[in-house]
């Protein structure tokens, strides 16, 4: 089978995984879920710069890429130590529940 | 279909299958030379029963594992309770394969075959990414048992998995630097110059010490073995497990034992080289498997001798102290490096 | 057979996605989120990027996911239940969104497809990708982009000082408590990270006292006491 990937086959999964991390984020409750549809959404953004890079033969996308994870770790650290917080003072993880500022 | 392809595929196949049986039939051997040596420092015999000398033991205790009876916790979540011991054999063989066992010999039919069953750019990330997934194993199992002496023991230990983890890596960098490359076939390649005596040791003693040491802590040994000391929580972990699932967690951690002792003679104490290895080039498994050794028995000597640290002495030492060493040591040997000393 | 193996990995990739989402328990959504990354990284191994297919396992299923997963254990986080009445608007609010993302998607697809400056397959035995190693990354991260690069470990120390200051539970003024040894002392479990404080030590005669100080007098032990 002579059949190899084509570029716009990788862009079609990395769509596909985005699309599917947003209706995760617009149809999840629990706010840990969201978080990690989010992550999902930039994984697929991952894929599409490191695609491009490797077949354009350009390291630009893959350092891109080294940057994107880089900020992912310090906002998931940040992100769940507010999930944490948030969690102490109202006892629920329910984003539909979170809807007033005062507790 | 290209035959040469699925010839080279079938051939790493088979490579990858003798690897592992040969491993799992180190570590079987591993648990009975534990027992005796400890029994021997202790002052007393080990098994010594089973075969002559106790060699038939580990078959013996194989056997007991499987006609035990398996108890499955009522209210475990099952899916995760059964995906944990799969978790923790599976990233425990993996690393194997990046391994190299000898130089390149000559076999008569065959012509140059590198003794190694795969070699990439990135062999040494390839380890410590294992090594990271390997943390689930243990805390899904913790979570899963639906107790809380397990729970607190899943949770211990990947705590401690994951602080050691970080002086793990950083003092392997002191390494890399001064070979310039991840690939870990190309390491001891380096190492084998001087007459096959150029190991790493010499160059990086610190960085071999903090090595020892957060390997230790990584594979749950004493004396940073508290999250499955029996006085402390009946058995950690993996309380609730019986039967064939404790065995794969209890082989789990001796594999993890080999194949950090693997990556201490690969990167410190030069792998396959040793003396004569430009003559006698088979005389390169020999060498690897004989350092392996070593590393177990130590492990075990350092098991008889020593008492356990407590968890809070343990995340302070390896948070205050083997951490700012190990950058401590990443500095000194970039700028040994820098100016051209190593 | 690259196709193959792109085919197995993309599809190992979707199916782990679509369990994500629709997986009531949050440790299971997290596990299927582990998968992703793994079959993610595969991916990236067969577009000749190898390191940073061995960067992906490492942060985001080796350290990332590790700490979503210590956070579902340690908060418990029990399954999410679905009314009907709010799935009903919020699902054709999804799809909508999805098929507009969908469209966008493919008329970009059909222009890479379809353009003139079609390119070669990294792993291509003509002209095989040399961007994915170790050296050329390292080359362009420390010449050309290093300064992103001393922004995102700038970057990083912001993130660690945050997260120290969010963890941080007792306020800097202490209670002003005494501890007598032999006196009734009760603490609240540490474990729990509903306690907002640390385990504060009261003096008082009796455990009804104590109780009552610290704010425990309805718990659900104290009633079945007589």
């Amino acid at each position: 089978m002579e059949l190899t990937p084509q570029l716009s086959w990788y862009l079609a999964l990395s769509a596909v995984l985005f699309t599917i991390g947003v209706v995760g984020v617009i149809v999840k409750r629990n706010v840990i879920a969201m978080f990690m549809c989010i992550e999902l959404m930039l994984n697929a953004v991952n894929l599409t710069f490191v695609a491009f890079s490797s077949y354009f033969r350009d390291v630009s996308g893959q350092l891109f890429v080294f940057i994107v994870m880089t900020v992912a770790a310090a906002e998931a650290a940040v992100g769940l130590g507010i999930i944490i917080a948030i969690f102490r003072n109202r006892e629920s993880l329910d984003v539909d529940e979170a809807n007033i500022l005062r507790l | 279909m290209d035959w040469n392809f699925v010839l080279s595929i079938i051939l790493q196949f088979t490579a990858i299958t003798v690897a592992f049986t040969v491993v799992l039939m180190i570590v079987a051997y591993t648990v009975l030379a534990e027992r005796r040596v400890l029994a021997f420092i202790q002052g007393r015999l080990g098994p010594n029963r089973v075969g002559y000398g106790g060699v038939l033991q580990p078959f013996a205790d194989l056997l007991k594992f499987i006609l035990k009876e398996e108890i499955v916790p009522d209210k475990s979540t099952k899916f995760v309770y059964f995906l944990a011991p799969i978790l923790a054999i599976t990233t425990a063989l993996m690393p194997l394969i990046v391994y190299p066992f000898g130089p390149t010999v000559r076999l008569p039919f065959l012509g140059d075959i590198a003794l190694v069953i795969a070699r990439f750019d990135v062999g040494l990330l390839y380890v410590l990414g294992i090594t990271s997934v390997g943390v689930y194993g243990i805390a899904l199992a913790g979570w899963s048992s639906n107790n809380k002496y397990s729970l607190m023991g899943g949770l211990r230990a990947s705590a401690q998995l994951i602080s050691y983890e970080l002086s793990l890596g950083l003092s392997l960098i002191g390494v890399v630097l001064m070979s310039g490359t991840l690939d870990l076939s190309g390491i001891v390649e380096q190492q084998s110059a001087w007459y096959g005596m150029r190991w790493n040791i010499i160059f990086q003693p610190i960085g071999f010490i903090i090595y020892l040491i957060s390997a230790i802590a990584e594979t749950n040994r004493v004396p940073f073995d508290l999250p499955e000391a029996e006085t402390e929580l009946v058995a950690g972990f993996h309380t609730e497990y019986s039967a064939l699932k404790f065995a794969l967690f209890f082989m789990a951690e001796y594999v993890n034992m080999f194949t950090v002792s693997m990556l201490a003679t690969t990167l410190f104490l030069g792998g396959w080289s040793g003396p004569f290895i430009q003559q006698l080039p088979w005389l390169g498994p020999f060498y690897f498997l004989g350092k392996i050794i070593f590393f177990l028995f130590l492990y075990i000597w350092i098991r008889g001798t020593l008492p356990r640290f407590r968890f809070d002495q343990l995340m302070n030492f390896g948070w205050k102290f083997l951490l700012p060493v190990a950058i401590l040591n990443i500095i000194l040997t970039a700028t040994l490096a820098l100016f051209g000393w190593i | 057979m690259s196709a193959i193996l792109f085919i197995l990995f993309a599809g190992l990739a979707i199916g782990c996605a679509v369990s994500m989402i629709v997986q009531r328990n949050p440790l299971y959504s997290a596990i299927s989120l582990i998968g992703v990354f793994i079959s993610l990284a595969c991916i990236y191994v067969t577009l000749a990027a190898p390191f940073i297919a061995a960067v992906q396992v490492i942060v985001y299923a080796g350290a990332i996911m590790v700490l979503v997963v210590f956070v579902i254990m340690l908060l418990n986080v029990e399954e999410e239940e679905r009314p009907a009445f709010r799935l009903r608007y919020l699902v054709p609010t999804a799809i909508l969104f999805a098929a507009l993302l969908a469209a966008e998607a493919s008329f970009v697809i059909f222009t890479v497809q379809t353009s003139p400056y079609q390119q070669a397959h990294p792993s291509a035995s003509a002209n095989p990708s040399e961007v994915g190693l170790t050296a050329s990354i390292g080359r362009g991260l420390f010449t050309q982009y290093l300064l992103p690069f001393e922004i995102t470990s700038l970057l990083l120390l912001m993130a660690i000082v945050g997260a120290m200051t969010l963890a941080r539970r007792a306020s800097f003024l202490s209670p002003n408590v005494r501890v007598v040894p032999g006196a009734q002392v009760l603490t609240r479990q540490t474990v729990d990270p509903r306690a907002v404080g640390d385990a504060t030590a009261i003096e008082t005669d009796s455990t009804i006292e104590a109780e009552r100080l610290l704010g425990l007098e309805n718990a659900p032990h104290a009633k079945d006491r007589d």
